[in-house]
């Protein structure tokens, strides 16, 4: 695999424009700018090209263009991801964002077949009148896109309740690198042989580009309460999330915010009414059937109680609910008051040790003197520690770096996870030798070669190369 | 090429780790669904998976057969239960995907790839699930059907229109019911589990629907037995809406000697035939494959998959459904000297 020479670049830039058009290739670094990074600031890496098909055909077009000259690309949907998974370094962008058709609904049979580029929202606008939604709901579901989603297989606040993205995706079409396009899964029901889905799913673009997808929809719930719980000790609100999970409710959410996340939101234009005093505050939301979700209520206002609630809060209607939300929905967004640049973690731990996890990240920011403001999935064990910083500050973020090591490596003791939802990418890359072992890793590199055997398709990413046998085999002979 | 021989994972079993407070459990391959009934059951919790059979089958079993029962309505399918597994593959090295939380995406989905894979990836050593807290009621109900056949109709779109939200729900032609001891009508049988109001509510709203009648929760253990001594099972997977459209002629017209049952929510239904003759095995594969759905404006979309046949009608139907040329690399990939169950999936 040879990069192309600048001149041959622009061989292929002409060669691009002639099936998507001269408007959606993009070759000049000053255009490429925006495309340098994704929602994870911290990286930066320029990329040669940018294309961007505006239909099936042409993205395959470009798919088969690209195997032809043997050149590697980075799939991109909305950018909107925190692995830096979207990053283009020096190779072809190919940015899906236009292929946003919704291209059927099925009403009673609860699916929609949607292309790649559809955002979230806009799903769940389009479905909403008929009682459905689309489950998985990211923090950035006004932004990001299915296509995205199934790349990272993506989470939200929901998922506690509802599942993540490859409980929702029943098949995807897929144009694999080499240019063949192939059904993964099936649009009707349950099949046998193996769940080429279910492997496609979260392979964060090695795998491939997904052309169509088609996904579950979800019944609306009769009844949606959502309470605001608000503690004067972070260890409160870590045990009254363990204390509501082990009575066997699964809330349809259970997010948790500390103090200084809760300070900054609410200095911000998301201020969404939360205690500003409080060190850490509880949102959860229970849905159902009325008479249930009743119930329920008040073990879990109890439960907050007894934990030590100053207050809990049951939001009246649903524009109060929605106020609630956007302080938790924006709140990586608020964060940008805090310095220009945010490194966002996505560690998982059992739920049962948050409270001790929550007080070894305060004592790893004292160490290193920088703030964490912890936002996050509290129902799944899925922590967020984020840190603003300055990343034109050398000391500053070698500080950040080493306190963020830290928590990893002490959710990764604690027999948690290195992702939850946001992917591996660049990001956590150097992790994955902490979690799998050599077989394990070598194991995914297989797996990846049977989809993309050239290792074109979103190159440098996930796995550590070296952990990969045959490239390594490869390699040696050379 | 058929296997020579049989690796046991039977004593491979017991509790690896379990705290119950973070509702997962890992457990190695070889212990029973059984094993994992009682230990979660100690702490009012249960892993909500009902494979047709018995809780003898073994977690790994489970996994690697991607079977699922009636719960699956409620709780989903084997894949959407897993959190994390080991494998040994045909190279004989150790892999381990995803992990023992219940959140996860670290590195590519083996453990989706390994679900459904029968044996022919790796030989699954070590399973973790995510568990439920033990509903505090859980009440099951029988509806006789009326051989009415727009009755029967009215009656199934209604349920699929309310907000119920049942554990299970299955329709049962006369014969199924039959052998279950609940008469030889066509027969609706709902499971609703829950926090007391949620059941009383949905019980009320379904009794305005229809006459009901609680049986024993026993039944679904004995329905999950319905394969026991069978000839043939078929399952055909597609869209609800065609199920619920097809139901009343389904039920109305079919061989009284297949067992036929319905999950209209999975979009599956299942044809048991009830001993080893040929003869009703290939008229059951008959039924299964010339079912004849509403045009709905889409096009095919029916899956016929075998689930047990008789050696005879199998050589004859026997589908490949690892020929694509994915599935053939994977399984050079993770069994290059085809030593893994080779020839179950008609490779």
């Amino acid at each position: 695999m040879t990069l192309p020479s600048r001149s041959n670049a622009s061989t292929v830039a002409d060669r691009l424009a002639e099936i998507v058009g001269d408007r959606h290739v993009l070759s000049r670094p000053s255009e490429l700018l925006v495309y340098n990074s994704d929602g994870l600031p911290g990286y930066r890496r320029q990329p040669r090209l940018a294309v961007f098909p505006g239909t099936r055909d042409e993205a395959i077009a470009v798919v088969r263009l690209l195997a032809e000259e043997g050149l590697p690309f980075v799939p991109r949907g909305a950018g909107t991801g925190l692995s830096g998974g979207a990053l283009a370094d020096d190779i072809i962008v190919i940015g899906l964002h236009r292929l946003k058709e919704i291209i059927s609904l099925d009403i009673e049979n609860h699916r929609a077949t949607v292309e790649p580029g559809v955002v979230n929202l806009r799903l769940n606008k389009h479905v909403a009148p008929h009682g459905l939604l689309y489950a998985p709901d990211p923090s950035s579901e006004a932004a990001c896109t299915i296509g995205g989603n199934v790349a990272e297989n993506a989470g939200g606040p929901h998922c506690l309740k509802y599942g993540v993205t490859l409980n929702h995706v029943l098949a995807i079409t897929v144009v694999l690198p080499s240019g063949e396009v192939v059904e993964l899964g099936s649009k009707f029901g349950e099949h046998d042989g193996y769940d080429l889905r279910g492997a496609f799913i979260g392979s964060e673009g090695c795998f491939g580009l997904a052309l169509d997808i088609t996904v579950k929809l979800t019944q609306k719930a009769q009844t949606v309460r959502t309470l605001l719980a608000d503690f004067m000790s972070v260890d409160e609100a870590a045990r009254v999330t363990s204390a509501i999970i082990a009575s066997g409710i699964v809330p349809a959410a259970l997010e948790f915010m500390d103090g200084p996340t809760i300070r900054v939101v609410e200095s911000s234009i998301y201020a969404a009414g939360y205690p500003k005093d409080a060190e850490a505050v509880l949102l959860i939301e229970l849905d159902g059937l009325d008479a249930g979700v009743s119930a329920d209520l008040e073990v879990v206002r109890q439960v907050c109680i007894a934990g030590g609630a100053r207050s809990v809060k049951v939001a009246r209607d649903d524009v109060e609910r929605l106020k609630l939300w956007q302080g938790r929905k924006k709140a990586f967004g608020a964060m940008g008051r805090l310095a220009s640049h945010l490194i966002v973690q996505d560690a998982v731990i059992p739920r049962t040790r948050l409270s001790e996890i929550l007080a070894t990240i305060q004592a790893i920011s004292e160490k290193y003197g920088v703030l964490v403001c912890n936002v996050f999935h509290a129902g799944d064990g899925n922590l967020h520690p984020n840190i603003a910083y300055s990343a034109d500050d050398p000391d500053e973020s070698e500080r950040v770096h080493k306190a963020m090591t830290e928590i990893m490596n002490a959710c990764i003791d604690a027999g948690g996870s290195i992702t939850g939802e946001h992917g591996v990418g660049l990001d956590k890359m150097g992790y994955m030798e902490s979690i799998f072992s050599d077989t394990s890793l070598n194991a995914m590199c297989e797996l990846r070669s049977v989809f993309d055997p050239d290792h074109r398709a979103n190159p440098g990413k996930v796995v550590p190369i070296h952990s990969c046998r045959e490239w390594n085999a490869v390699a040696s002979a050379r | 090429m058929k296997a020579t021989h049989t690796l046991s994972l039977r004593d491979d079993s017991g509790v690896v780790s379990y705290v119950p407070g973070d509702l997962t459990l890992t457990v190695r391959g070889g212990t029973t669904l059984a094993e994992v009934a009682r230990i979660t059951g100690e702490h009012d919790q249960w892993l909500p998976l009902d494979p047709f059979g018995s809780d003898d089958g073994t977690i790994g079993a489970t996994i690697a057969t991607a079977s699922a029962g009636p719960l699956a309505t409620g709780f989903g399918l084997p894949r959407d239960l897993l959190l994390g597994l080991e494998f040994v593959n045909g190279r004989g090295e150790i892999v381990r995907a995803g992990g023992k939380v219940v959140k996860n995406v670290a590195g590519f989905d083996l453990s989706r790839l390994l679900t459904g894979s029968w044996g022919t990836l790796g030989v699954i050593t070590e399973v973790t699930v995510r568990l439920y807290a033990r509903p505090k009621v859980d009440r099951t109900f029988a509806v006789p059907l009326g051989r009415g056949q727009k009755s029967t109709a009215q009656l199934l779109l209604a349920v699929a229109a309310s907000p119920l939200a049942p554990f299970a729900l299955e329709i049962l032609n006369g014969a199924a019911a039959l052998s279950l001891g609940l008469g030889d009508n066509p027969t609706l049988l709902v499971r609703f589990g829950g926090n007391a109001p949620v059941v009383d509510v949905q019980l009320q709203a379904f009794s305005r629907l229809a006459r009901t009648e609680e049986v024993e929760q026993s039944t679904w253990a004995a329905f999950r037995k319905i394969d026991g001594d069978a000839g043939s099972v078929i399952r055909i997977s597609t869209l609800p809406t065609r199920f619920l459209a097809a139901a009343s002629s389904i039920l109305a017209d079919t061989e009284p000697r297949i067992m036929i049952s319905i999950n209209p929510r999975r979009g599956v239904m299942r044809l048991v035939t009830r001993d080893d003759r040929d003869r009703e095995s290939a008229n059951a594969v008959d039924a299964g494959t010339s079912l004849d759905f509403p045009s709905d404006g889409h096009d095919g979309g029916t899956s016929v998959i075998f689930e047990k046949l008789p050696a005879e009608v199998w050589s004859v139907v026997s589908p490949s459904v690892v020929s694509d040329p994915l599935s053939r690399g994977i399984k050079k990939a993770y069994d290059p000297h085809n030593i893994l169950n080779p020839g179950i999936l008609g490779d």
